[in-house]
């Protein structure tokens, strides 16, 4: 049996009603739910990973900063250490210069002295031996009476002539 | 010879309140859920996070497309909307398609489309009195003058009326069409190989091909245009029944 092919039949209405409402809920449940569930934890797991990528991102450049600062510090340090010890050389140096001129110029002193007593020394022992050798020579060579008085003026006058020529 | 072309069989008739007919119509809606939910569920199984499956891509797609396309028509706002309408759609298009394989069609009864429209009359009705309230409702039917009202009455049944016989009659058209065309080419047949044998003269030998090209046009091309813009009009009249 078959119905008109232009009808309305109420029960039908109904439950084509019926069938759209369950197949709407069908459709919601077992398709846009399980779909869209995952699209948002897609969506989710992108926004973590973007701000966990703006976080590191944050940290870098804060690390990277921090290391210019320290580097900067550093180079710093660096630039008066190396100041610092070239001062302390060159006062060293100099300490050390002027100490060996001093020592130097005591030891010339020194030796200066030294040379003029032995100097001195010399000179006596020489106007010694000279004085005693003249008498001997005069005494010996002139065999002739010479007054004590003369003697004595012929030996000063001899040294004297030994000392200009010294 | 006699042609007839005819409304859904009926199977069955449950006996309470004076009969409760279970026809072709309701079996094969039946049929096309279960097709549809069936696809669904085959689609969204296994679903990950990090799709790898084509399958998920074409869920998602599906999903995404709806989305979009409410969204777009109707404003964001309508969101909740979107499997509704995606279901309106799917329901009317394999109903449609489902004639390509020789079934009846459940949108070839004029019933079905009834019940969409009236649904879609009740969600219209809906939205206008959340959007303007009970008395603002009532009051839009004397707009722009008093005089008008019984017009805007019409014109609000007119609304689902129109809808479901646009759509009924387009497919109903088609049917009847080549229900027409069939017999026309087995009558041309029997005229033109009348005189050979019987076992020959039974072959429908016109019967072949042109048809075909008719059920592209009617039930592929129809089908899918149809319950397009049933389903567009649908989002028109509920979002402009929110201005």
């Amino acid at each position: 049996m078959n119905q008109e092919l232009v009808s309305i039949e109420v029960w039908t209405v109904i439950a084509q009603w019926c069938n759209l409402l369950i197949l709407f809920l069908l459709i919601k449940k077992f398709l846009f739910k399980p779909v869209q569930n995952i699209l948002n934890k897609r969506q989710a797991e992108i926004d973590t990973l973007y701000s966990s990528a703006n976080e590191a991102n944050k940290t870098a450049q804060e690390l990277k900063e921090n290391y210019e600062t320290h580097l900067k510090q550093a180079k710093e340090e660096a630039v008066e250490i190396i100041a610092s010890a070239n001062q302390k050389a060159q006062k060293q140096s100099e300490d050390i210069v002027r100490e060996a001129h001093e020592q130097a110029s005591n030891i010339t002193a020194k030796a200066n002295v030294e040379i003029e007593q032995e100097r001195k020394k010399a000179l006596n022992e020489i106007k010694d031996e000279i004085s005693d050798i003249a008498i001997n020579i005069a005494s010996k060579v002139v065999e002739k009476e010479i007054s004590a008085k003369d003697h004595e003026r012929l030996i000063e006058e001899f040294i004297n002539n030994v000392g200009d020529a010294v | 010879m006699e042609i007839s072309v005819s409304g859904a069989k009926i199977y069955y008739k449950i006996p309470i309140f004076g009969g409760i007919p279970i026809t072709e119509t309701l079996v094969n809606t039946w049929i096309v859920m279960a097709i549809i939910v069936g696809l669904c569920i085959w689609l969204t199984r296994g679903l990950k996070v990090h799709a790898t499956s084509k399958k998920q891509i074409v869920a998602e797609f599906l999903v995404e497309t709806a989305n979009n396309f409410v969204c777009g028509n109707m404003g964001e706002k309508f969101k909740g909307y979107v499997p509704f309408i995606a279901s309106l759609f799917v329901l009317s298009m394999v109903s449609n398609l489902i004639s390509l394989t020789g079934m009846y069609s459940p949108t070839a009864d004029l019933s079905t489309e009834l019940a969409w429209a009236l649904l879609v009359f009740v969600l219209i009705t809906y939205t206008k009195i959340k959007t303007n309230g009970p008395l603002g409702y009532l009051k839009g039917y004397t707009q722009p003058i008093a005089v008008l009202t019984p017009f805007n009455i019409i014109s609000e049944i007119a609304t689902p009326i129109s809808m479901a016989f646009r759509h009924f009659g387009n497919i109903v058209s088609g049917s009847v069409i080549t229900t027409l065309v069939y017999a026309a080419l087995a009558a041309l047949s029997h005229a033109l190989l009348g005189w050979l044998p019987q076992a020959i003269n039974n072959i429908p030998l016109f019967q072949v091909g042109l048809p075909a090209f008719l059920s592209v046009y009617f039930d592929l091309f129809s089908g899918c245009l149809q319950a397009f813009i049933f389903t567009m009009l649908t989002m028109m009249y509920i979002s402009s029944a929110a201005e």
